[in-house]
């Protein structure tokens, strides 16, 4: 058996296994003592398994102001797709493809990855290449490379992460 | 709320059917990966929906929404392991020949 | 609405011919990966509107999340696989 590097914090067990636990319910849908039994006990035991894995703990205080980003993000999206789809279905295909690279000024890490993430996301503009907090971006466009480098979505996203420590 | 359900689903399929055309057209990978997450965000987005309002309140729209959330965290993390992959190995971006 | 679900299904099952295309075509194999990618999440929609066709939708969304989830662990080791590898 491997030796752990980390050891196992018992807050990060309990909700992970809360959270596959959850997920075992919604998917089984029934509530007898034997299904209930047989998903406390591969939860916890695939909660043990990798618990060495990360030392994350989630935030939970920090959901309520993810959740109403959502709304713009998703405002974007649809900006964005109507815009590439525009691209595409042009006679002449006018494409620009060009890399960008950005130095944001995120100081967290979870702030990254929400960041890269709603890059991907946005059709047209895809994260490549992270480095702490430089990333390099494919846009598809003149456009959608502007609107990457005008920090509008950054801004949003330093807002949600305006009160916590940095830990980059 | 059929024809709601029955417009959601037709944009999505305009949107799928974009993709399918820009995964043809385009010409190299990056550019092709644009055309793969249209198709992760906006169609499968509008299609979820529209079969959501066709489900109705219930377990199943609670599992659609389950999947879509699931599609929606995924999907860009496949997209960027796939094109860090290509860009690491040595591939450039296409450029127009003008230039 | 029972039509338009079958419409819905064979102009899904055209477009993964579309992506299929890529698939054997494609000049790099990252286009092949890429276009497997599409192909799933096709799938995925095609599933769930299966279960909507013959109005057995609680079956087949667990089978969607399935494949959803074996996707990603596929389509991750492929990338890691092919990053550490290079340029064949």
């Amino acid at each position: 058996m491997a030796t752990r590097s980390r050891p196992i914090s018992s807050e990060f067990l309990f909700l992970k296994a809360l959270a596959l636990f959850v997920f075992w319910v919604l998917l089984s849908g029934s509530f007898d003592w034997v299904h209930l039994g047989l998903g406390l006990i591969c939860s916890f035991g695939v909660a043990w398994v990798n618990s060495g894995h990360s030392p994350f703990v989630p935030k939970f205080r920090l959901w309520l102001s993810i959740f109403l980003y959502l709304p713009w993000l998703f405002y974007k999206i649809f900006e964005s797709g109507i815009h590439l789809s525009k691209l595409i279905l042009h006679p002449s295909l006018p494409i620009e493809p060009r890399l960008i690279s950005v130095e944001t000024k995120l100081r967290h890490q979870a702030a990254v990855v929400l960041f890269g993430n709603s890059i991907t996301l946005t059709p047209g503009t895809i994260t490549v290449e992270v480095e702490q907090n430089r990333l390099i971006i494919h846009a598809m466009d003149k456009d959608l490379g502007d609107d990457i480098e005008s920090k509008q979505m950054e801004s949003k996203i330093a807002d949600i992460f305006k009160n916590e420590e940095p830990d980059i | 709320m059929d024809i709601l359900s029955i417009i959601f689903m037709l944009a999505g399929l305009f949107f799928l059917i974009v993709a399918a055309i820009g995964v043809i057209r385009l010409p190299d990978v990056f550019s092709r990966s644009h055309a793969v997450s249209l198709t992760d965000s906006l169609g499968a987005l509008l299609m979820l929906i529209g079969i959501a309002l066709h489900e109705g309140l219930g377990k199943n729209t609670l599992k659609i929404l389950v999947v879509l959330t699931l599609l929606y965290i995924l999907n860009p993390g496949i997209a960027h392991a796939t094109i860090r992959a290509a860009f690491r190995s040595g591939l450039k971006p296409w450029k127009k020949e003008s230039q | 609405m029972k039509t338009f679900l079958f419409c819905v299904l064979v102009m899904l099952v055209i477009l993964i011919g579309a992506y299929l295309y890529r698939v054997l075509r494609g000049p790099t194999i990252f286009d092949r990966v890429l276009g497997l990618n599409g192909i799933s999440t096709k799938a995925i929609i095609l599933l769930i509107v299966i279960g909507v066709y013959f109005e057995r939708v609680d079956m087949f969304i667990d089978i969607s999340t399935g494949y959803a989830l074996l996707n990603l662990v596929g389509a991750l080791a492929v990338a890691k696989y092919l990053e550490q590898k290079g340029l064949p």
